[in-house]
């Protein structure tokens, strides 16, 4: 057990055989953090499938997703955005974009829209129709960045998801299924797995500093330890050096790491007593629930940005044809079955409670944010939260007026506080573009199919 | 001169072929929810083949099925077997051409009917493959 680093230097650790406990934001630290950290700026992309009831005629007319009026007085109270009211200065709706790169392009891939969609999302590129392993499709802008500032923390970007993800072979019309499991893509060809489990994320941050293999968790579930019990003794020599607010900014990080691991290990014993899971074949630390689950890794994610281990995250909150329900939500259809609502006022109308209650998900993600002290402000005036779907009416399968977001401010790289409305037949991929400007990446001329920049800073609100 | 016999040969392709079917299709099946499927149908006179793909009971599935028929005064016949079906499935397709140049109509297979639309699809060739 030792404490790894000099004078608290930005990459002070608490070590301890297998764990490594990055320091939390520390006043001590602030002057040799300051210079990288306080201008860092964090990305979580989050994907979720099957477009939103308000990409259809009827959601449109209703603002089931983009509100009615353009500009900053824009009213969220009739849209699937509603719980975002609190953040809404930070929050920037771009809607009426397309993602014409997931539409069919051969006569081979019609129809094959659910199984092409996800890898569309991040890269904004044409996934070439294969099952074999010739797959191709477009490096995404959450790699882009990591590429560029992934390099200044231990992990460059983590992958999240939240369904089971199928691995090799073909799911559908000729794809592979990569296509529908990835959102993440280090290049055309390389996707990257995504993580389920929320077990294997927190040893990913904490515990795997030294290899150790991912069983060492279950032991420590086994013997009612912590990954903190080790560092215990170097971390109040620490906490000796430092004054009262450190201290209990020290004390506040180590109680939020207990209580995720706390958290993960109850779910691993309820998940190993033998009742019967929901999820039968998901891995022992996945909750049952959608909530928990989602909630449990957005807390991952804030305590990732708040030790710096990572600043990137791809997160995927649902996977293709899922046909999961959302009891929480007040829709007791089935997520696929739902976004098939003919059209039908009523049904379209359920559909937009599912779409609310997932943007709730993001909602308790940025309170979270909000309520963590970055290196100026809170973590969440150095994130950017991006959301939005490659599918825009799941009834007609198509990706035209699909559902866009973002929150937070990048540092001050996005003003908030907008609903910006595009004219019609802009790509996506041209509000991609404009967020990778906008995160410090002006010399990317061209993303997937964008054919200008779309300027998240306009002033002109519409068209 | 070239560009000439290109433009009196495409005008006699038109005028053999005012209203035909020839290419490929974006068939929209309207069964609860919309289900694209592609349709690929040549047509000779009045005749026509073609291949439909439609999706089975597994998500993700296809079957493809031979066409034939007809077209004639913007009226489209066309009928296959699933092979391999249990019980065995004749598709029979019926159809009108609009106006605009879209076709809509009803597909039955067993005792249902489904109705459907259909446009031309243009094929697009992605870059960067």
């Amino acid at each position: 057990m030792f404490l790894t680093g000099r004078h608290l230097s930005r990459r002070t650790f608490l070590q301890a055989g297998a764990a490594s406990i990055a320091l939390p934001y520390l006043d001590a630290t602030m002057p040799a953090r300051v210079s990288a950290a306080a201008r860092a700026q964090r990305l979580i992309c989050i994907e979720v499938v099957h477009g939103a009831a308000g990409s259809s005629a009827f959601g449109r007319q209703k603002h089931l997703w983009a509100p009615a009026q353009v500009g900053r007085d824009f009213d969220l109270t009739p849209t699937s955005l509603r719980a975002l009211e609190p953040f809404r200065d930070c929050l920037t709706i771009v809607s009426n974009t397309d993602v014409d790169p997931a539409e069919p392009f051969t006569a081979t891939e019609i129809g094959g829209d659910h199984f092409r969609s996800s890898a569309v999302f991040l890269t904004q590129a044409h996934p070439r129709q294969t099952e074999g392993g010739d797959i191709r499709a477009g490096t995404s802008l959450d790699q882009l960045f990591a590429r560029r500032y992934g390099v200044e923390t231990p992990i460059p970007s983590m992958q999240l998801c939240i369904e089971r993800v199928d691995g090799g072979g073909g799911c559908g019309y000729g794809y592979s299924c990569v296509y529908a499991d990835a959102i993440s893509w280090a290049s055309p060809t390389r996707p990257l797995p995504m993580i389920r489990d929320p077990r294997v994320v927190f040893d990913r941050l904490f515990g795997m500093a030294r290899g150790a293999s991912s069983a060492a968790g279950r032991d420590r579930l086994a013997e009612d330890r912590s990954i903190l019990d080790g560092v215990l003794a170097s971390a109040a020599r620490l906490a000796r050096g430092l004054g009262p607010a450190d201290r209990a900014r020290l004390s506040e990080y180590f109680d939020n790491v207990r209580e995720i691991e706390r958290q993960i290990q109850q779910i691993e014993a309820h998940n190993a007593s033998g009742e019967l899971r929901e999820l039968p074949e998901a891995p022992l630390g996945v909750p049952d629930a959608f909530g928990a689950h989602v909630k449990l890794l957005c807390d991952l994610q804030v305590l990732a940005f708040r030790a710096d281990v990572t600043r990137v995250f791809a997160f995927k909150l649902g996977r293709d044809t899922s046909n999961r329900t959302y009891p929480d939500s007040g829709c007791p259809t089935p997520f696929h079955n739902a976004s098939h609502h003919g059209g039908r006022e009523a049904r379209i109308l359920e559909f937009a409670k599912i779409n609310a209650y997932h943007v709730g998900m993001i909602a308790y993600l940025l309170d979270r944010l909000r309520g963590m002290p970055g290196p100026a402000g809170s973590l969440l005036d150095e994130t950017l939260v991006l959301y939005g779907s490659p599918m825009g009416d799941p009834n007609q399968h198509n990706h035209k007026r699909v559902p866009f977001f973002c929150a937070g401010r990048a540092g001050d790289a996005i003003p908030g506080g907008l609903h910006l409305q595009a004219p019609n037949e802009t790509p996506l991929a041209n509000v991609m573009l404009g967020i990778l400007h906008a995160l410090g990446l002006p010399d990317v001329e061209r993303f997937g199919d964008s054919d200008g920049v779309f300027d998240l800073r306009r002033t002109e609100t519409r068209g | 001169m070239k560009l000439l016999l290109a433009a009196l040969a495409f005008a006699a392709a038109a005028l053999a072929d005012p209203v035909g079917v020839n290419g490929t299709w974006t068939m929209t099946l309207h069964a609860g929810h919309d289900i694209p499927t592609p349709l690929v149908l040549k047509q000779q006179d009045t005749k026509v083949t073609g291949t439909i793909r439609l999706p089975t009971q597994t998500i993700g599935q296809l079957v493809e099925v031979d066409l034939t028929g007809e077209f004639v005064d913007r009226a489209l016949t066309l009928s296959g077997t699933v092979e391999n079906a249990d019980p065995p499935a004749t598709v029979k397709i019926a159809g009108t051409m609009k106006d605009d140049g879209t076709l809509e109509g009803t597909l039955a297979m067993h005792t249902h009917g489904v109705p459907w639309t259909a446009e031309r699809f243009k094929e697009r060739k992605p870059s960067g493959f």
